[in-house]
């Protein structure tokens, strides 16, 4: 890994005089899955909503690619290639699969001048992505709202695989998977790292940090509280960082 | 339940209003006399064309999971415009263009113009400030009506230029050009909701407006322009409520409002946003329009309508419900 892919530098967010975010900076490489961890409040979903787009961090720069970078919006995050899978699921269920899996990016001919939905071109992507992924669903013309958790997520997770970009971020992104699905979507998350891209997964699950990530980035209360190689440390050392038992930022235990 | 029955199924729930159309035309025809007639239908259609094209625009706010009220008066204050430039009567200026048919376009114009200012009015308040359409289009409602009195003094305009009045009168097929207006609006605008990405949006956008932000989809524009489009169409209404009356007077319109949001739900069109399509909406509007025809047909005072219109919104609501339920099961 020569130059970082993604660089945090000093981020901070303040909600009046509430510091939800007290300086973070690390960085992620190409290639390189990072597993952000951390208690519940201590700030890894607004980090993530800063690079996403979503949110204006109060100071502090982000380096993408070398170059400074600050999303106003998701779609400007989007254009740069930074993909988001959020905790509660971004799909419209008033539509189909296609439509869901299209969301924004339809594929369109024109008639007339006309933009018009390619419905069929789109449907046989869909099915093309899906199969490779191993998801089953009966019909991809059904709508959304018809359809399980599992099978709501698994197509989040085959639409950021599928579309890819850069860096990819993913917010709890297996919380309504049963073992199986999760299985899958840990190797799917391995398979986009090889492909040189970097991966930001926000999880609770020690276990599923330690099966896929290759860094382990602790946040406790707005600062960084450990940012550490995965095989230089343990799930008991990271849970001490999580809980606080270590002191900020003393790195690899164990 | 077999593939086969299920798919007939899932057709006859997506297009239950055109059964519903259908059947009570039948019983219409079978029990009232004089009913089964190709003047009564192509009458039930051109009586429509008004409310059919109010409610278009009505349909696409509804489906983008917002609201407005402001079209009813939007389309009198179109139709108010038109006829203030174009009647020769009352208080109109009677201006002449040459060539004469040079007066119907620059009239649609006028009329459809007023409407799209309107609506982005409505639009920009609604999304850039993030107020409620409820009260931003309520406010609408009353001051656009308020501005056609004001404008007006109470009075009307009589004796539209017979080039512009000439699109209600000339007839193709048994229709008024003016219905084949409103019939052409509905299928370009189903055409746009189903086949576009402008569409498809409108309808993700009354789904899950969050999600579709997060993808990328440029909401507050798409929306200001779902807003434009209403009141455009709007004005599009109240310059065929022009040609269709000849003028037009300060209380043009009254109660229209209330006859879109009727059709619109019958349509299929969830409050809600995100659910229903403007072919559905259309056979709203016939079905609509077959009753009142029935109700004149058969000599009842024409209060009735009132009452049945009202009955009929809850049997459409209620239907929605069941639908759903059924389709849950199919699913």
């Amino acid at each position: 890994m020569t130059e970082p892919l993604l660089v945090l530098e000093d981020i901070r967010k303040n909600y009046g005089a509430i510091e939800a975010l007290k300086g973070i900076s690390f960085s992620i490489g190409r290639g390189e899955v990072v597993a952000l961890l951390g208690d519940n409040g201590a700030g890894k979903s607004t980090l993530v909503k800063i690079i996403a787009g979503g949110l204006e961090p109060s100071s502090g720069r982000m380096l993408f690619e070398g170059k400074e970078f600050l999303a106003k919006s998701p779609a400007e995050a989007k254009a740069a290639g930074i993909e988001t899978v959020y905790q509660d699921l971004s799909l419209c269920t008033n539509v189909d699969v296609v439509a869901n899996f299209f969301m924004g990016r339809e594929i369109t001919r024109k008639v007339l001048g006309v933009p018009v939905l390619d419905e069929r071109a789109m449907e046989r992507e869909v099915a093309k992505a899906l199969a490779n992924a191993g998801t089953r669903i009966p019909s991809l013309r059904t709508n959304v709202e018809h359809l399980s958790g599992g099978q709501r997520q698994a197509i989040e997770l085959n639409r950021f695989v599928h579309w890819g970009g850069k860096l990819v971020l993913l917010d709890e992104p297996f919380a309504a998977l049963g073992v199986e699905q999760t299985r899958r979507g840990l190797d799917m998350i391995r398979q986009v790292a090889r492909q040189g891209i970097g991966v930001v997964i926000i999880t609770h699950i020690m276990q599923q940090a330690f099966q896929v990530a290759d860094r382990i980035v602790v946040i406790r209360q707005g600062v960084v509280a450990g940012d550490v190689a995965r095989q230089k440390t343990s799930p008991d050392a990271v849970i001490n960082m999580i809980t606080g038992e270590t002191l900020a930022g003393a790195g690899p235990v164990g | 339940m077999n593939p086969r029955t299920r798919k007939i199924l899932e057709i006859v729930l997506d297009n239950l209003v055109w059964f519903m159309l259908l059947f009570v035309l039948i019983v219409f025809s079978i029990f009232i006399p004089n009913y089964f007639q190709l003047g009564i239908f192509a009458n039930i259609i051109e009586a429509s064309s008004v409310l059919g094209v109010m409610s278009i625009g009505l349909a696409l706010v509804i489906i983008a999971g917002h609201m407005d009220l402001s079209v009813e008066s939007v389309a009198a204050l179109a139709a108010m415009a038109v006829g203030i430039l174009f009647c020769s009567a009352g208080i109109g200026f009677g201006i002449k263009l040459y060539p004469e048919w040079l007066m119907v376009p620059v009239s649609l114009l006028v009329a459809v113009a007023v409407g799209g200012l309107i609506g982005f009015f409505n639009g920009f308040l609604v999304v850039k400030l993030k107020m409620s359409a409820f009260i931003i289009t309520l406010a609408s409602y009353i001051w656009v009506r308020g501005l056609v009195l004001a404008v007006s003094g109470g009075r009307s305009a009589q004796d539209l230029a017979p080039a512009i009045r000439w699109l209600g009168i000339q007839r193709l097929l048994g229709l008024p050009l003016t219905a084949w207006i409103a019939i052409a609006c509905f299928v370009v605008f189903s055409a746009v909701m189903a086949k576009t990405p402008f569409g498809r949006h409108l309808k993700m956008i009354g789904g899950n407006e969050t999600a579709t932000y997060r993808a990328g989809i440029r909401v507050t524009r798409n929306l200001v322009i779902a807003f434009m489009l209403a009141g455009a169409i709007a004005g599009l209404a109240g310059w065929l409520l022009a040609i269709r009356t000849s003028g037009a007077t300060a209380n043009l319109g009254v109660g229209l409002l209330f006859n879109a949001f009727a059709a619109v739900v019958i349509g299929g069109v969830s409050l809600k946003g995100g659910v229903g399509s403007l072919p559905g909406v259309y056979a709203g509007v016939l079905l609509l329009s077959s009753i009142n025809t029935a109700i004149n047909l058969m000599g009842l005072p024409a209060n009735f309508t009132q009452v049945v219109h009202g009955l009929l919104v809850l049997a459409a609501v209620l239907l929605d419900t069941f639908k759903q339920n059924l389709r849950q099961r199919l699913a």
